[in-house]
């Protein structure tokens, strides 16, 4: 899947909320405590994504971002990976589902052609096939 | 290709409009890191998160970015500005 680079790359939403499956992407510096931590010590920052399954345990969750003070994520991940909350608006039938995938990546780099043109397109694509998402709250930090 | 819709949540709006969002919602005055309220808020943060995703639906302008206020955040922290 390709971005639109000169304009705002709008997709309209027509679906009803309580019919849709919610994917969430953070750049805020999420990963499994399993997976490779982000490389902070490249000062140009790291153009990768990890892949979040949808029954995570969320206290099997952490940040690795030297970009932000994330003590309060340590404590309770949903402040910038909302996950458990999404489950929860699942339960009370306000969304229908949760996506199969959801993606942690470290928003912070130099490198922008690469993060724009690589790891953005590659992270819609994990979205785009096999999520079964119909829309995607982002987060930051 | 097909798109897939979006809505971000920010709390450095001036800096994430340099992105283009096609749409997001800023809860006022929460901090870089408290992207859905503070830690264990969690009924605050289903609030920001119900509101987030019923901003897909709305006819929104697109990269508009809809500023929501959240008094029992209980915090006023200022955002990032952007230097021109």
């Amino acid at each position: 899947m390709s971005i639109a680079r000169k304009c705002v790359p709008f997709t309209p939403f027509e679906g009803e909320l309580s019919r849709s499956t919610i994917a969430i992407v953070t750049a805020g510096g999420v990963h499994l405590n399993d997976q490779e931590p982000f490389n902070i010590a490249d000062e140009l920052g790291d153009l990768t994504y990890r892949i979040i399954p949808e029954d995570v345990d969320s206290s099997r969750l952490k940040v690795t971002h030297h970009h932000y003070d994330h003590a309060d994520a340590d404590k309770d991940i949903n402040v910038v990976f909302p996950i458990d909350v999404l489950r929860d608006l699942q339960s009370q039938g306000f969304i229908k589902g949760i996506a199969k995938k959801h993606v942690g990546y470290m928003g912070y780099t130099m490198q922008l052609k690469a993060m724009y043109e690589g790891t953005a397109r590659e992270i819609a694509n994990e979205i785009d096939k096999g999520s079964r998402a119909d829309a995607v709250i982002l987060t930051g930090g | 290709m097909k798109g897939i819709p979006t809505v971000l949540i920010t709390v450095s709006p001036e800096v994430s409009a340099q992105m283009r969002p096609p749409r997001a919602l800023y809860p006022r005055g929460f901090k870089i890191g408290n992207s859905l309220g503070g830690p264990g808020m969690r009924e605050l943060q289903a609030q920001v998160l119900r509101e987030a995703l019923t901003i897909l639906g709305e006819n929104t302008r697109p990269g508009q970015i809809i500023t929501r206020e959240y008094p029992a955040y209980g915090e006023y922290h200022e955002p990032p500005r952007v230097r021109n």
